[in-house]
């Protein structure tokens, strides 16, 4: 409970102005689309498309890159090596880039004449305005926040558990998968949840990279662009709308995985 | 059995050097120490999770120095107990056995073995987050203990229990101790060493300073550092004894001692704080529960004042203030009278 003070009176207008800066255009949004646009919406097979791919390309982005992001931040999180710190200033380097100009950079890479364009051309594959540029490019921007939480996470797992488990007999990688891994699960997955939603709402790097297939931020801009804001509003709403439902489904898994823990029979 | 030659690790600032101890097999052997003066260092290097500078670790006169950690079968009880907390209480005891692939239907077996054994068989199923610092030590015990050790080593194992429960983790050292197996325990707190150990270790400065029984080093100190440490100056093994309801302390010299009323194993050690101890230069009218009649050994200055060692059968060592140094006016092979009271003389257990 907050007490009447003076201080506390201050501190929570201030808060609450800031929560109402966040809230105001995004209920103003809602208020201002009908239910009859917003079924037709629903309805508009290229926005369910859209809103389907920018879904599952953030969601492979996400599980793929979480493959290599995990070691990385165990190793960050336990090792020292040579020039880490320049390694944690490359990981956060996507998150200061302005976000076209990441695409660029992804751009490049991904081109006809960059490294990893050549190499998917030689499979008969292009990587621009496909689901795997957009996928490249959603990762590139987001994944510092899986590697920096999962980080964390491992951060503050006690190594003398890691030291126990190693005494009790287990190898380097068993210590990993039924100590280190299970303890940050929470933190990997708050991270995992980060970039997917980073990815989903990513548009200045996907467009530069891909701007079709249309993911969802595309296609709202292009509508935005092409007839103005009542057509792109409705469109708004819903990918807002999927974004929290997805969003909410995601922050549940770790929750459910706690309650499990602090189920009834492990209370004294 | 277990062998330190020589030790030597570097450790930021810090530093072990020289450690040479030679625990016997079956010995329940003590290291004591402050915080920072390198014992979890220590039991750590002897685990395998740190490797030294220098030196070698035997274990029946196996040089197991570079051998891997998983294959010392050494057991470690770290302080804070490190309990896994993403599984539940089988699930921390079978780990070890998880490791080995052995069969789930001897993984229960000897996992509801050792819970009855630890009396923590009503809690396997529960998850590690509320159990107590007692049923903690258990688990981690018990987790342990089932890969069947040769060593154990414990890192501050009383350290974060409540004192009512300090005996029952206690009885159950002891027991193992009974059965032959051989634990290291560091501790910062003599009192354990006193009730638990058959060998005392002090470790200062990431050096060894003394090892003896405890007896030895209790009332032997080599140095200034172990006799203020342990806290201890006046040391004693006694059989203790009802007579006619009044509770006394036989040493093995002549002298008694009368005890408060309380109950006491049949033999143990015990100690007199040197605060509680009165020197008289004549023979008291006064009754007291103790009295004794000796010759002033030693006297030196001390930071109470002057430390004054009197030899009545036993040694007795007695601050008092330079104040009453001189009004007592004593010298060394003076005839004087120490007297205290029955609360003075506190009785620990065991104590090998």
């Amino acid at each position: 409970m907050i007490k009447n003070t003076p201080f506390n009176w201050i501190m929570l207008i201030l808060s609450s102005l800031v929560l109402l800066f966040i809230l105001a255009p995004l209920a103003g949004m809602f208020l201002k689309t009908g239910g009859a646009e917003l079924l037709e919406t629903v309805n508009d097979k290229d926005v369910q498309e859209s809103i389907w791919l920018t879904l599952w390309v953030a969601f492979a982005a996400t599980f793929i890159f979480a493959i290599g992001s995990v070691p990385l931040a165990w190793l960050l999180a336990r090792k020292n090596f040579p020039l880490k710190k320049v390694v944690q200033g490359i990981i956060d380097l996507p998150v200061v880039l302005p976000h076209t100009a990441a695409g660029l950079a992804v751009l490049g890479f991904i081109s006809r004449d960059g490294f990893l364009g050549k190499a998917a051309g030689s499979m008969g594959l292009t990587l621009i305005n496909n689901p795997a540029g957009i996928a490249l490019a959603m990762a590139f921007v987001s994944v510092p926040f899986l590697i920096n939480s999962a980080r964390d996470g491992f951060a503050a797992v006690p190594e003398r558990l890691e030291k126990a488990a190693l005494t009790l007999g287990a190898n380097r990688s068993r210590v990993f998968f039924t100590v280190s891994l299970p303890i940050a699960w929470r933190s990997i997955m708050t991270g995992f949840v980060m970039m997917f939603a980073r990815g989903m709402s990513e548009f200045g790097a996907v467009v530069i990279v891909a701007y079709h297939p249309m993911i969802a931020p595309v296609l709202i801009y292009e509508r935005f662009s092409s007839f103005g804001l009542n057509y792109a509003r409705p469109a708004s709403v819903l990918f807002i709308v999927v974004a929290l439902i997805v969003f909410i489904l995601l922050r549940l898994i770790p929750g459910r995985k706690k309650e499990t823990q602090l189920s009834p029979d492990a209370e004294t | 059995m277990l062998k330190l030659e020589n030790i030597s690790k570097k450790l930021g600032t810090f530093s072990l050097s020289g450690i040479s101890i030679d625990i016997a097999e079956g010995d329940y052997f003590v290291l004591l120490g402050r915080s920072g003066s390198g014992k979890t260092q220590l039991l750590e290097l002897i685990a395998g999770l740190k490797d030294p500078d220098s030196g070698r670790i035997l274990v029946y006169n196996e040089d197991i120095t570079w051998k891997k950690i998983q294959d010392r079968n050494i057991g470690l009880v770290f302080q804070d107990y490190a309990i896994f907390p993403n599984m539940t209480v089988f699930g921390n005891i079978a780990y070890s056995l998880h490791c080995g692939r052995v069969e789930e239907k001897e993984i229960k077996e000897r996992v509801d073995t050792i819970a009855r054994e630890l009396n923590i068989s009503d809690i396997l199923n529960r998850f590690t987050n509320n159990l107590s610092g007692g049923e903690l030590q258990r688990v981690a015990l018990a987790r342990t203990l089932i890969t069947y050790p040769k060593i154990l080593l414990l890192d501050e194992p009383l350290a974060s229990i409540d004192s009512s429960l300090k005996d029952d983790i206690k009885k159950i050292f002891r027991q193992l101790h009974r059965r032959g197996l051989t634990i290291v325990h560091v501790t910062h707190d003599y009192r354990e060493a006193v009730s638990l150990a058959t060998s005392v270790g002090v470790i200062h400065n990431g050096q060894i300073i003394q090892v003896g029984t405890p007896s030895e080093v209790f009332s032997k100190p080599v140095n200034k550092f172990v006799a203020r440490y342990s806290g201890i100056r006046s040391f004693f093994r006694v059989k203790f004894s009802n007579e006619g309801g009044i509770w006394k302390a036989g040493c093995d010299s002549t002298i008694s001692f009368v005890m408060k009323e309380d109950n006491y194993p049949s033999e143990g050690l015990m100690i007199i704080r040197s605060n509680e101890i009165k020197i008289h230069n004549t023979e008291p009218t006064d009754s007291y529960a103790n009295c004794f009649k000796g010759i002033v050994s030693d006297v030196f200055p001390s930071e109470f004042g002057m430390e004054v060692t009197v030899d009545a059968g036993e040694k007795f060592y007695v601050d008092i203030s330079s104040e009453s140094y001189k009004l007592l006016n004593i010298n060394e092979l003076s005839e004087v009278w120490i007297t205290f009271p029955a609360e003075a003389g506190i009785a620990l257990q065991g104590g090998g």
